[in-house]
């Protein structure tokens, strides 16, 4: 009987003991950092791009900001060095979510002009303008339609695509304002991209991390757009663009830089071509980063953004005037036909 | 926390003593043999116990908690081998919440497994069984996450075959006398482990994002599962006791369930104590 309790007990130690043992880092200074470094070292997905395009080694940063840290310093100094550690890879889906602050870098946006005022743009709305969820749209008096679109957060509906489209079915043009948007749900912008384009086209491709090594992805998948089922659009689009325009947005423009109606006016927009995925350290803190990249139809990363066919910029005098010189330019395109 | 706990307890207690007379003492549970290989048992048993989630789709850090959990099972003895094979399937499931060191955020968890399975017994000493065999099982569970953006949630999917082994000893505790005769309290001891030796398991790329996986299908994140990449184990220690014409359980139900596969550490392991019940009784064919 005692031999069988033993037997037993020892089963029960051994084999209870074959859990592997996990987690190799501290809630210390140097364990966070060397957390966080490891994190974006096996899962950020631009590593060898940012690497080649900024001039930095992710080797090298770890001694860099080491060397800023001491055991003693306090949660909001370890926060910043650790938010300045990150800035060197100049993503806006790189960031450090605490109760203190949010760690971004936003340059993408914030180191150029933001060549759009809501005021005015409210003002070519109106007041009798339509709503349909995100979408804001009216007529302007050359016949032009007038669509803004200002997050991809907010959902939009077939039906509301299909009711807008209905409604601005004479117009002799459309001007889709995405100025500002900072992205959201990428269903959103499959949903809308499907309106412009008459037959399955492709976008782009996107892959994904397969191992930690900086190199290890999938092959590149390709991404099509099928044509919506309903009304969808066929006469001449302006696409308006800023720096602002990041993340799902810049999906956006990727996509219709491909639809054949579609003519991309403004400035370059701000990238963000990365799926973010979130993670954490031992601190409790947050990590977001880019974790699967995607390219444009010709293999291009478009994480720094997207060119448009013509840069424009908005012109403070005529601003001043009551007067948005982007939207103009774009009505001037639509009605000399000079969109291609 | 330690209220929930308590609540739970209770909420077993509760339970089991709903089978139970009222009248049941101590001096009466000797007067019980112990239905010991009867044809068929069920088992109702309720769990409560600690558990730590490791899953670095979604975090590196180990996640502990609270579990609560149930577990029925079945057995019953079939003609195979001259009686000497049992059938036996069993339904576990459980729901965990536990948190990060830190404290910062949380994890939601569900699962539910079943398996069944034969095993053949084998008596070397009176009052001592032993049994070896084979399980087949299903897994389905979810792991989530309430703070991460894209990557909220992780689900749980396996299909696999099973070692299963065991031994049983009934024995009796002298409980002193009773109207000149002596007075003994009837108990079975019982072990069970069951270790998945082949399978097929879902498992995501290592960057894989809902979106691709939503566009390529799960098809390509069905992998085989074996104990080079999935080492787990169910372990189940049992004590039987009579009370009255109820037949009360407690144990202890270890669960290690790990994977490492496409550069994705997982773990969940689960120590529990359980309380519940047990009927035997023996199936009769109409005539």
């Amino acid at each position: 009987m005692k031999r069988l309790f033993s037997v037993i007990a020892i089963l029960l130690a051994v084999l209870t003991a074959c859990q592997q043992s996990e987690y190799e880092y501290d809630d210390t200074p140097q364990g966070n950092l060397d957390a966080l470094w490891t994190l974006i070292d096996q899962r950020y997905c631009f590593l060898t791009y940012k690497e080649e395009q900024l001039g930095f080694s992710w080797a090298d940063i770890r001694a860099k900001y080491s060397a800023r840290l001491n055991p003693g310093m306090s949660r909001v100094q370890l926060f910043e060095v650790l938010c300045q550690m990150l800035s060197e890879l100049r993503d806006g889906h790189v960031n450090l979510l605490t109760s203190l602050d949010l760690g971004r870098n936003w340059s993408w946006k914030e180191d150029y002009p933001l060549n759009l005022d809501v005021e005015l743009r409210q003002q070519y709305l109106g007041t009798d303008y339509h709503i349909g969820s995100g979408l804001r749209y009216t007529i302007l008096p050359d016949n032009v339609a007038y669509v803004v679109y200002e997050s991809f957060s907010d959902a939009i509906g077939e039906g509301n695509l299909e009711d807008m489209l209905l409604y601005l079915r004479l117009c002799n043009g459309m001007i889709l304002d995405i100025r500002g948007n900072g992205g959201g749900e990428l269903t959103n912008v499959e949903r809308l991209s499907r309106r412009f384009t008459n037959e399955e086209t492709l976008v782009g491709y996107v892959c994904h991390k397969t191992g930690t090594g900086h190199d290890d992805f999938s092959e590149p998948r390709p991404e099509y757009v099928a044509p919506a089922r309903g009304v969808r659009w066929q006469k001449p689009v302006v696409l308006l663009t800023n720096r602002s325009c990041y993340s799902a947005a810049n999906t956006f423009v990727r996509n219709m830089k491909e639809m054949p109606l579609v003519f991309v006016l403004g400035d370059q927009t701000g990238g963000g071509s990365g799926m973010p995925l979130s993670s954490e350290l031992p601190i409790g803190w947050s990590v977001r980063f880019s974790a699967s990249p995607s390219f444009d139809a010709r293999m291009q990363h478009t994480e720094f953004g997207i060119e448009p066919d013509r840069y424009a910029f908005l012109d403070e005098a005529l601003a001043a005037q009551g007067k948005d010189s982007m939207i103009e330019e774009a009505r001037r395109l639509i009605s000399d036909g000079m969109t291609h | 926390m330690k209220k929930l706990c308590q609540a739970i307890i209770l909420l077993c207690l509760t339970l089991t003593a709903l089978q139970l007379p009222a009248s049941a003492c101590a001096e009466e549970l000797a007067l019980q043999p112990v239905p010991d290989r009867s044809p068929t048992s069920r088992a109702l048993l309720f769990g409560v116990g600690r558990t730590n989630q490791f899953d670095t789709y979604l975090s590196p850090m180990e996640y502990t908690g609270l579990q609560v959990s149930f577990l029925t099972q079945s057995e019953r003895m079939t003609r195979l081998a001259d009686y000497h094979v049992s059938f036996q399937s069993t339904l576990q499931g459980a729901f965990t919440s536990t948190e990060n060191p830190a404290a910062s955020a949380n994890y939601l968890g569900g699962r539910l497994a079943y398996d069944a399975g034969w095993h053949y017994h084998y008596s070397p000493l009176p009052g001592l069984g032993l049994k070896g065999g084979m399980l087949a099982g299903t897994d389905l569970g979810f792991l989530y996450n309430s703070r991460n953006g894209n990557n909220p949630a992780q689900g749980r999917f396996s299909l696999d075959v099973s070692l299963s082994a065991g031994a049983d000893y009934s024995f009796y505790v002298p409980l002193g006398r009773k109207g000149g005769s002596p007075c003994r309290l009837p108990m079975r001891l019982a072990y069970q482990a069951d270790l998945p030796v082949l399978g097929m398991m879902f498992c995501p790329e290592f960057g894989e994002t809902y979106y691709e996986i939503s566009q390529r299908g799960v098809g390509h994140d069905i992998i085989c599962a074996h104990p080079g990449n999935s080492l787990s184990l169910r372990q189940l220690l049992t004590v039987d006791f009579c009370m009255k014409r109820t037949v009360l359980r407690i144990g202890y139900l270890c669960d290690v369930r790990q994977s490492n596969a496409r550069s994705l550490r997982y773990h969940d392991v689960s120590h529990s104590f359980m309380l519940g019940f047990v009927r035997h009784f023996q199936l009769m064919k109409r005539k």
